[in-house]
């Protein structure tokens, strides 16, 4: 059903989902009149990551992936910084079910266009974040301080984040993280939530990801809410909304850096 | 277009991760981490994450070479094997087997390992052969054995979330198994208290409950202390002892003499402190040991080791869930390459060369007389090359011009031998004294298994070809051994050497490929009906009971003296792996970490005048090294560290290759050495 979907409705060249294999669920690129196995969307792979490492080498293809409201989200994110073009990623909406929606605390869970799966009600907020807001400040540094010391500088947060895209890293710069060591220290971490507060869509991949258990879906909740407080911004609007902290007031898209 | 997601084995640490090589048109772009392997639940390491980066790395070696007046000569297979056999053949029949020796590899699969003992055993005829695990846990094979009749891990990686207590002892467990570390983060996050002993700060040490450090080469004396403390407190677990135990008053008089007073003077921790270790320890529903090469690479190792299974026997924390003392291997198939046979004494599956019974059971699968007598060990193979007695080792992916202790005399015993062949999938620093190479393929590049260090036997899948001419270990093994005029070596896939290997190795009976395509299976498997076994020591001991071994504290080789005042540790760190072959080719891994350096005290530091980053002469008995200084708290005073990878200043220059007299494990972790302003 997913292939027939992908290529003779949607028109794409290779599809890309999760299916099973191995006694396991992974990652999967078909084209058309290939097999493919079951498929399971109930392990949440971050395709637009997948997608985007496979991408400068698939030339003038066209691709369908599963699309979550997050996926889409980020896709606009990419797409409005020229670094996917829209044409050539074809979504298929996929809702997520309430256990999925549940673990990411998502209050917006319903693609635009559904193919599979039943659109669910929105998670209320996350309990961690209005717990460490009720906190004084010095005790939410304690809580994150602590958090940060379990980091083992993996970069899965990074590796695993669909909006992360710049060639050069910052997290891998010596003048914001000493290289040797671990844990890398707060630097790294605050680094990354502002470098990533206006483009995050709370994919909740990178805390997924984390061998530590640092809840940074939190963390990146917290800024998001800051943004949409203070700028009225929300990451992941296709329109070509100003990113906050990379272009000035009124400028066009047109000029914008596509580096940061 | 073809863009497939292939599903292997992590090959790095011991821990055995699975992922997804991503491959796109030949071309590897990346690793995905694979959400539904119960080993790693989606997680990696930074290592893991840049597994792929050194693959399609220039330097690989893709044609066979051999050397001709002092340069290496680019030669067909055809050519390279000839000469390669023929020489095997000169120096068999000129000194005999046993002057040739084969060197397994941690680094290949099982599949290779079986075949590259049965190469030196029915081939050359000569039960010289071993490889790494020397190096690693050659005192934990050789002390579980007598404690409990199995060397390996006794419980799973998962069920480290689920202890109540872990005491990590010489394991810089996030650091060099991170996803194992990440297990004990998730059960730090549960509750569980952490109890690590080290000399050295770790990154999980400074999460610990309870952090002691004591003296490099006192482990015992903590160890004898603990169980005092739990005997003299009421804290056995009296109907364990009774009923699957045995020698436990030869115990009790041993530890007799550990007063807290005198263990703290031995090992500087703090009695009050260790008291409440033993305490904590014992009380725990859940308890698990882990442990390392801080352990194992003593001359005492296998007393350690057993000192070890004393403690864990005697609280009760084994053969339960979330109960054990687990050893952590350090290379991706370093348990495998045990089991498979790369051993001197042991053919596949830990059954004895001695033993008529088996040998006789080797010689019929075979179709050879087999020799009785075990081989040597990899230490002691340097030392007879040292003298003339060995003539020639073939040498598969391993690098002991790097990883061996005191390399100095590596390097005199390697320019002795008439005959170096190395096959390998990089030029590394022992490739440079080879008469002949051979380039292999990567684990990347073939299929097999890897088996991890909680005894799950793991596919390798091949993602894409081998590199211009190079060849997965396994082919090389068996078109030598043809050449060799050898029969029984007509394999045409890993899986095939796998159905031999499991038709002599009981506890890989039940392991085939098939199954494993599906199945998560851990050792002992004996049949194909069989699901595998998680928790060893269920019931009863592998060997029936389980033996106390009285065993004392005893100091290390070398100690510090006038002369040479500190005690000098290695190890590894996290973003380097080993001789560095792999990691120093892999851009973000060599970022991290590009540049030796020795960790000294801070107050040593002062004493001495060296700030931190400056570049310092490391010396011991056996050598020097230029190095910058690391000045930290992170290490005790009159203590230091040298991570061993780096071949601009190699710690194994310095190491001493005293040996554990019963597993010939080198002291890789004490010697005496200086530090000065260079």
């Amino acid at each position: 059903m997913l292939p027939e979907l992908a290529f003779d409705k949607l028109g794409a060249d290779l599809l890309l989902a999760m299916c099973e294999g191995h006694g396991n669920v992974g990652p999967i690129v078909i084209s058309k009149g290939e097999k493919m196995a079951k498929v399971r969307t109930d392990v949440p792979y971050q395709l637009v990551t997948i997608l985007t490492n496979i991408y400068p080498f698939i030339g003038q293809k066209k691709l369908a992936l599963l699309c979550r409201r997050c996926d889409e989200k980020a896709l606009a994110e990419l797409e409005k910084r020229g670094l996917v073009d829209e044409k050539r990623v074809l979504r298929i909406g996929l809702a997520c079910s309430a256990d999925q929606i549940k673990a990411c605390r998502c209050s917006d869970p319903v693609p635009s266009v559904v193919h599979i799966g039943a659109p669910g009600k929105p998670a209320g907020e996350d309990e961690l974040m209005n717990k460490l807001l009720a906190m004084p400040s010095e005790e939410r540094l304690k809580f994150w301080t602590a958090q940060f010391r379990k980091c083992n500088k993996c970069f899965a947060c990074t590796l695993n984040c669909p909006v992360c895209f710049c060639d050069d890293c910052v997290l891998e710069e010596r003048t914001f993280v000493a290289e040797k060591g671990i844990p890398p220290g707060m630097s790294f971490h605050l680094i990354r939530t502002f470098h990533l507060s206006d483009k995050c869509v709370e994919c909740g991949e990178c805390e997924r990801s984390c061998p530590a258990g640092i809840p940074l879906l939190t963390l990146r909740k917290m800024a998001a809410k800051d943004m949409k407080a203070l700028y009225g911004f929300v990451s992941g609007d296709k329109k070509k909304v100003s990113p906050l902290l990379t272009t000035l007031e009124g400028e066009p898209m047109e000029d914008e850096c596509h580096e940061c | 277009m073809n863009v497939e997601h292939v599903l292997t084995t992590c090959p790095y640490c011991g821990t055995g991760c699975n992922f997804y090589l991503q491959v796109v048109d030949g071309r590897l772009v990346g690793v995905v981490p694979c959400k539904t392997d119960e080993i790693s639940l989606g997680k990696l390491c930074i290592k893991g994450y840049n597994a792929h980066a050194f693959v399609q790395h220039p330097d690989r070696l893709i044609h066979p070479m051999v050397r001709q007046g002092g340069d290496m000569r680019r030669v067909s297979w055809e050519e390279a094997l000839d000469k390669l056999a023929s020489e095997i053949k000169r120096i068999r029949d000129k000194y005999g087997p046993d002057s040739i020796a084969v060197l397994a590899s941690a680094k290949c699969t099982n599949e290779e390992n079986y075949l590259f003992q049965k190469l030196a055993r029915a081939v050359i005829g000569t039960n010289n052969v071993d490889h790494c695990a020397r190096l690693c846990h050659a005192s934990t094979v050789a002390g579980l054995l007598y404690s409990f009749g199995s060397g390996a891990m006794t419980n799973t990686i998962p069920e480290f979330d689920n202890a109540d207590c872990i005491l990590v002892t010489g394991s810089n467990t996030l650091e060099a198994h991170p996803i194992i570390g990440s297990r004990m983060l998730r059960a730090l996050e549960k509750g569980a208290k952490i109890i690590t002993v080290d000399p050295r700060d770790t990154p999980l040490s400074r999460l610990a409950a309870i952090k002691l450090n004591q003296k490099s080469g006192s482990d015992i004396a903590w160890i004898n202390g603990m169980i005092k403390v739990i005997i003299d407190e009421g804290l056995v677990d009296g109907e364990f002892v009774e009923t699957r135990t045995t020698d436990f008053a030869k115990l009790k008089e041993a530890v007799s003499g550990y007063h807290l007073d005198k263990v703290e003077s031995i090992t500087g921790i703090p009695k009050d402190r260790l008291a409440e270790a033993a305490r904590v320890f014992a009380k725990s529903k859940r308890a698990m040991v882990a442990y390392a090469m801080g352990i194992t690479q003593h001359s005492n190792g296998t007393d350690i080791v057993k000192a070890l299974a004393n403690l864990s026997m005697v609280t009760g924390h084994l053969g339960k869930e979330s109960n054990g003392l687990n050893p952590l291997r350090g290379q991706c198939n370093v348990q495998g390459s045990c089991d498979a046979g790369g051993l001197p004494n042991l053919y596949p599956g830990y059954q004895r060369v001695d033993d008529e019974q088996t040998r006789a059971k080797f010689e019929q699968a075979w179709g050879q007389r087999l020799p009785p007598k075990p081989g040597l060990t990899l230490t002691c193979a340097v030392k007879d090359a040292l003298v003339g007695k060995l003539k020639a080792m073939i040498i598969f992916g391993e690098n002991i011009m790097l990883s061996d202790p005191d390399i100095t005399h590596v390097e005199q015993a390697l320019k002795e031998l008439e005959l170096v062949a190395v096959v390998d999938i990089f030029p590394t620093e022992t490739s440079s004294f080879a008469h002949i190479i051979l380039p292999a393929a990567c684990y990347a590049e073939k299929d097999g298994t890897f088996t991890n260090t909680d005894r799950s036997v793991r596919l390798l899948r091949k993602a894409l070809a081998p590199p211009g001419e190079a060849w997965p270990d396994w082919k090389i093994a068996c078109e030598l051994a043809k050449r060799l005029g050898a029969n029984g070596f007509d394999f045409a896939s890993p899986a095939q050497v796998m159905d031999e290997m499991a038709k002599v190795t009981p506890i890989y009976g039940g392991i085939d490929h098939s199954r494993l395509d599906s199945e998560h299976l851990r050792w002992p498997c004996p049949t194909k009906d069989h699901k595998g076994t998680p928790i060893l020591h269920t019931q009863k001991f592998t060997k029936g009971l389980g033996t106390f071994a009285p065993v004392h504290h005893k100091p290390p080789a070398e100690e510090p003296s006038e002369e040479y005042p500190f005690i000098l540790t290695t190890g590894r760190n996290l973003f380097q792996y080993h001789t560095g072959t792999m990691t120093r080719r892999s851009p973000k891994l060599e970022r991290e970490a590009p540049e030796p350096y020795v960790e000294i005290n801070t107050g040593d530091a002062k004493r001495l005048g060296i700030v931190d980053g400056e570049r310092v002469m490391v010396s011991s008995r056996r050598g020097a090294i230029s190095l910058k200084a690391a000045v930290t708290d992170r290490i005790i005073p009159g203590s230091i560290f040298i991570p061993f990878h780096y071949a601009e200043a190699p710690a194994n220059r310095l190491t001493n290759a005293a040996l554990d007299p019963v597993s010939n494990i080198p002291e890789l972790k004490v010697c005496a050495a200086k530090v000065q302003k260079a």
